[in-house]
Order: structure tokens, then C-alpha cells, then sequence
């Protein structure tokens, strides 16, 4: 068990090494030069020769790799070049909104997602089973900025529930910020609710046909206690594992989720910091996603792990 | 008739498919007494599991649907009976064993808490006595060190010691009938011998009856007093296990003996009858063996043969029986 968890976590030291070299290595495709950005209208020479001096941009590319690698181990993940404030602070300021976001996400696709796939495993072929497939694919098909913008018309400028954008702290006001938050969440969730579903009803169907489940049947156990104990213990093992997976995604997707209500996350920070080319702020970002990405699958090969007798040797 | 344990009559067992819909229980009788063992033999697709599973109300439906005849059982009807009803028997007066140990248990759970759960489901028991039977059980079942093994997972244990739980957990609340749906088939030849001892013991020691399912005449031999000869959805020959094996009736059930494979021979299914056994979905008119019968005349296109005695308590559906076979 614990070997495990050691050989596991050693096997994702490459990755991050991996994915620090190619976020790094993505400023050089960024077009544009950042002293020329910082200097200004003037362009005097001197003064961008000494901006290149302080960040390091006179360095051979390895040395300016290994500054910046160097860095990142104490902690220190650069300032960023526009705000000038360490991208530390801009990170632990912006992370817990797009964590919020990502997770009430995540919280709605669960609980719609699961159960609706059970339902339409159990009752297959009803009509309950296909409403449930017409949704998931909806789901799937429909563009969330569309689906953003007809829920602020309906919810917001027809019905006048809830506000169309503004972001509310929770320290400030608990129901003020959920109000904010849950247009922007359940948009977020559309996909993952979809593929919630459809990998719970596959699951289940499978599972369903078991011979396990016909044992249990063979027991005199009733319906419920075969589908909830039985089935969905079994069913539910590749859908954790890829609601781990699914964390990830919806933190990319927040990116996009965020413009449509403009919500002061992850995705604004790292676009703004795209357009402004704040190399910086850009790379502490996607560093500090892609680390959480890893992490996350790490996680989900864990509990994988953990809910899987069989692996547990 | 009111004595028997089970009585099937004329039971029909449908499937509809995309290929079409197709009878693979057709009209299906037999009987079976308390504490008696009784075999069905018959090749692969013959529709002994299904049989079974229509007896148990564990058909998958769809595309599964029992179209007609009776099930007593204990002289209850049990076609049309309630869920509930049907729950409260299954596990608990009739236990049922599969052919396919590995995947029989469910791998979430430890051993112990599936045969358990048998027990707390149908006898009000607290958790603390359903440990020290399941335990019990399974030394009954000669499972080694069954304390141990009660908190195992199903992947720790073989396919022999798998059937045993298995076993131990359709005996779990003492049913009247256990019905073994090719118990050994998955096993190997030295373990295939030693579960069907245990059946046979088990059987002495509580006086249970065992419809006993296979393609092994062998095994028939060895443990049924009745025999149910099934071929392409049909009972076509019927009997006590010394009448059938002194003079069998039914050209198929002849054409098996010539074929019984030996428990200590590494031998597959019966293979040794010549031709195909007929698509259930289109059948041909007559007897359905006739295109594999060495026997048949042209009569044997005309109709079906129903079952007629040959002899006192012996059954066949052939226009030819009572054969003269040397
Ligand atoms: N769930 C199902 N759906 C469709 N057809 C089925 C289903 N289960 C069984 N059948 C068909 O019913 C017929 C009888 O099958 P059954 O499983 O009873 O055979 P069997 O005598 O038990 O054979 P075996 O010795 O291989 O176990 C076969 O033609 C089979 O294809
Ligand atoms: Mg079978």
C-alpha cells in the first residue's frame, strides 16, 4: 500500500519537471518582447538594457530556466511585471474563487449526473432512459458561453433572480456570493454532468448483467439493496476516477466561464496576463494548474486504489 | 403429485432478440421429490440454465419472458408470484449455484459479509450470530481456516474454494431445494470431483433436495436418482437413472452415452454426436433431432413426438421408442 503511494508519487517527479520546462519554455512562442512592453512609449534604450538586466532576460535561455526553477522551489514565483505584486499573492488570492467555482461544479454534476444515470440504467429503454440521454447530450452539445448568456436573460434580465455578474466574497456575504456563484457553476458543470451520466449508466449497465448481481438476486435480496450495495459499488469505481479527472477540466473550463460573468478567478488572471504579456503571472498559472492537474490524478489513481479491493493485493 | 418438492409443468421460456424471438424452455415437465436428486443433461444452449432461472424468477427480462406453465413448489404457484413473495423464497427455501465461480462473488465485498448478508436478510439474526454461522458454514463447506477467510476478498480465494462459498452461501438458511447450475464446469478435474462429494454429503446431512444441471453424464451417474434429458429447448427423454443408463430410449440420450466423458479424462463438452444442433429461431418442422438421428424414417418430419412412457416411470419423445439397441 504504502509502496505504492511512494512509487506513485515518484513517477509524477518527471512529469512536473516535464511540464516546468514546457511552461517555461512557452514565452519564447509568446510573440512580442516584454522589456520593449514595460518600457513604454519612450523606448529608451538604456532603460530597457536595465529591465532585461533585472529580469534576467539578458541570460542565456538554461540560465534563465534554472533562475526561474530556482525561484519557484523557495516559494517565490516571480512578480508580476504589470501589477507588481509577487505572483504568489496573486495566485492564493485567485485560487479559491475558481477552486469555489470548480467545485460547487463538480458538487452539481454529482448530484445530478449519478443519480440520472442510474435511473436510466435501471429503467433502460423508458422513457425516463431517453429524456436522460437527451439531456446528457445537451449537455455535451451545447456551447456553454450560449448557455451562459440565456441563463443571465432568463434568471437575470427577464426574471431578475439572480445577478448577472459581480463577484461577492463569501467572507462577505455567504448568500450573496452563492446568488453569484451558482449561474456560473451549474454552467460550468453541463459537460461533466453529461459525462457523469452517460459513464454511470455504462457502468451500471454492465454491472447490472454481472454475475455478482444475479447472485445477489439469488439471495432474496430486494431491488434496492442489489442496485445501491451491489451494482452501484462496483459501478461507481471508473466514475470517481474520472471525477478526479473532471476537478481538472473544470478548472480549464472555468477560464472561459469566468469572461462570460466576469468573475475575478484563475481564468481572468491568466488571461489578462496573456494579453499584457506578464510572463510571470502566465507561467506561476499554468504551473500551478498543471501541478494541480498532476495532483489531481494522482488522486484519482489513489482512490482508484483505495475503493478497489482487487488492487489492494 | 401434492408430495413433490417442485413440480414444473409445460414450462415455456422465451427470448426476444434481434435475431428474432425464439422458445429456448419449450413445454418443459418434470418433477422432483424431497431430498432426491434429479439431473438435467443436455448439450450447450439446450436451455437447462434457462430452466433454471425461470424456476429461481431470475430470467433477465427483457428479453426474457416465462410464456407459459407452472412452477409449484412446495405447492406454491410460483409463476405470477409477487416480488416480495419471490424475494422472501430465494436465498432462503431455494438456493441456486452457478457455473461460473470467479465471477459468481461480488469483489467488493469480503466473503464473510456476502454469506451474511443470506442470513440477516431472511432470519432476523444480529450481525454478531451471522459471523458465527457464515463461520460455521464454511468449515461445513471444508473451506481452511475459515476465520480467516471470512474477512478475505473474493480475488484471494481459488475457483474451488469460491464455489465452496458460494455453496455455503446458498445452504446459508438451510433451503429446501439447491438448484447447482453446472457446479464444476469452470474447475479443474481433481477439484470438480471433490465439490461434487460435498453436494453429496451435504445433501445426506440435511436432506435437501439438488437439481443438479450438466452436460456430464458421468456426474449424472455418479449423483442423480432422476434424470431430465433436455435437447434444443425439450425434455425428450425422462427416467430413473438406473432405467436410463440400463437402456436408454431416445436416440440422442443413446448417442451421449456413447460419449460420456470420464471424470479423470481431460475431456470437453459432448461433442461425439455428428451434425449441428437446430437454430431455435427457425426450427424445422418434425423432430428436432431428425437431421442428427441415425434412426430417423420419414415419419419423423411429420410432427414433434410428444413424450410417452416406454416403460414404468420411463419417458421418451420418440416415434421409434422403445428402441431395441444392443
Ligand atoms: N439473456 C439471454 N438473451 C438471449 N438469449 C439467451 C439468454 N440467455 C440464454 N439465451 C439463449 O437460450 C438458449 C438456452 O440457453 P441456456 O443458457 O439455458 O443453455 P444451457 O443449456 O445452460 O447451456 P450451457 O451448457 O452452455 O450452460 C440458448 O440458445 C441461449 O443463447
Ligand atoms: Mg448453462
Amino acid at each position: 500500500m504504502l509502496t505504492y503511494i511512494i512509487r506513485r508519487i515518484l513517477i509524477s517527479i518527471p512529469t512536473i519537471v516535464f511540464v516546468s520546462i514546457v511552461v517555461f519554455g512557452l514565452q519564447l512562442l509568446l510573440p512580442g518582447d516584454p522589456a520593449l512592453a514595460l518600457a513604454g512609449e519612450e523606448r529608451d534604450p538604456q532603460l530597457i538594457a536595465e529591465l532585461r538586466r533585472i529580469y534576467h532576460l539578458d541570460q542565456p535561455i538554461w540560465r534563465q530556466y534554472l533562475i526561474w526553477v530556482g525561484n519557484v522551489l523557495q516559494g517565490n514565483l516571480g512578480e508580476s511585471i504589470r501589477l507588481k505584486m509577487p505572483v504568489g499573492d496573486l495566485v492564493t488570492a485567485k485560487l479559491p474563487v475558481t477552486m469555489q467555482l470548480a467545485s460547487m461544479a463538480i458538487l452539481i454534476a454529482t448530484c445530478v449526473g449519478i443519480p440520472m444515470g442510474i435511473v436510466s440504467a435501471v429503467k433502460k429503454e423508458t422513457i425516463l432512459d431517453y429524456g436522460a440521454n437527451v439531456v446528457a447530450l445537451s449537455g455535451i452539445s451545447v456551447p456553454s458561453f450560449w448557455l451562459g448568456i440565456m441563463m443571465i436573460l432568463l434568471f437575470s434580465v427577464n426574471l431578475g433572480w439572480l445577478p448577472a455578474s459581480g463577484f461577492v466574497k463569501p467572507s462577505e456575504s455567504l448568500s450573496q456570493n452563492l446568488k453569484t456563484m451558482i449561474m456560473p457553476a451549474f454552467v460550468l458543470s453541463s459537460v461533466t454532468t453529461a459525462i457523469f451520466m452517460r459513464h454511470t449508466r455504462s457502468a451500471m449497465l454492465a454491472v447490472l448483467r454481472s454475475d455478482y448481481v444475479r447472485t445477489a438476486r439469488a439471495k432474496g435480496l430486494r431491488e434496492p439493496r442489489v442496485i445501491f450495495r451491489h451494482a452501484l459499488r462496483n459501478a461507481i469505481i471508473p466514475v470517481v476516477t474520472l471525477g478526479a479527472i473532471q476537478l481538472g477540466e473544470l478548472m480549464s473550463g472555468a477560464v472561459l466561464t469566468e469572461q462570460i460573468f466576469t468573475i475575478p478567478g484563475f481564468g481572468k488572471l491568466i488571461v489578462d496576463a496573456v494579453f499584457n504579456r506578464d510572463y510571470a503571472v502566465v507561467q506561476g498559472v499554468v504551473l500551478c494548474t498543471a501541478t494541480g492537474f498532476i495532483f489531481l490524478n494522482l488522486c484519482a489513481d489513489l482512490i482508484y486504489f483505495l475503493v478497489n479491493p482487487r488492487m489492494r493485493g | 403429485m401434492s408430495a413433490s418438492l417442485l413440480a414444473v409443468g409445460a414450462l415455456s421460456t422465451e427470448f426476444k432478440t434481434d435475431q428474432g424471438r425464439f422458445r429456448a424452455v419449450d413445454e418443459v415437465s418434470f418433477s422432483l421429490e424431497k431430498g432426491r436428486t434429479l439431473g438435467i443433461v443436455g448439450e450447450s444452449g439446450c436451455g437447462k440454465s434457462v430452466t433454471a432461472l425461470s424456476i429461481m424468477g431470475l430470467v433477465p427480462s427483457p428479453p426474457g419472458y416465462i410464456v407459459g406453465g407452472s412452477i409449484r413448489f412446495e405447492g406454491e404457484e410460483l409463476i405470477g408470484l409477487t416480488t416480495e413473495r419471490y424475494q422472501s423464497l430465494r436465498g432462503n427455501r431455494m438456493g441456486m449455484i452457478f457455473q461460473e465461480p470467479m465471477t459468481s462473488l461480488n469483489p467488493a465485498f469480503t466473503v464473510g459479509d456476502q454469506i451474511g448478508e443470506a442470513i440477516i436478510r431472511h432470519e432476523q439474526v444480529s450481525q454478531a450470530e451471522s459471523k458465527r454461522r457464515t463461520i460455521e458454514l464454511l468449515r461445513r463447506v471444508r473451506i481452511p481456516s475459515p476465520e480467516k477467510r471470512y474477512d478475505d476478498y473474493p480475488h484471494k480465494l481459488s475457483g474451488g474454494m469460491r464455489q465452496r462459498a458460494m455453496i455455503a452461501m446458498a445452504l446459508s438458511c438451510s433451503p429446501d431445494l439447491l438448484i447447482a447450475d453446472e457446479p464444476t464446469t469452470a474447475l479443474d478435474v481433481t477439484i470438480q470431483a471433490q465439490i461434487l462429494e460435498l453436494l453429496a454429503e451435504l445433501r445426506a446431512e440435511t436432506g435437501m433436495a439438488i437439481m443438479l444441471i450438466t452436460h456430464d453424464l458421468g456426474v449424472i451417474a455418479e449423483m442423480a436418482d432422476e434424470v431430465v434429458v433436455m435437447y434444443a429447448g425439450r425434455v425428450i427423454e425422462r427416467a430413473p437413472a438406473a432405467a436410463l443408463f440400463a437402456s436408454p430410449q431416445h436416440p440422442y440420450t443413446i448417442g451421449l452415452m456413447g460419449s460420456i466423458p470420464r471424470l479423470d479424462l481431460e475431456q470437453d463438452r459432448l461433442a461425439a454426436i455428428e451434425g449441428q444442433v437446430p437454430n431455435l429461431v427457425s426450427l424445422p418442422k418434425g423432430c428436432r433431432f431428425r437431421a442428427r438421428c441415425p434412426f430417423a424414417v420419414a415419419a419423423c418430419a411429420e410432427s414433434d413426438p410428444p413424450l410417452i412412457e416406454v416403460a414404468a416411470g420411463h419417458e421418451a419423445a420418440c416415434l421409434r421408442a422403445p428402441l431395441e439397441v444392443a
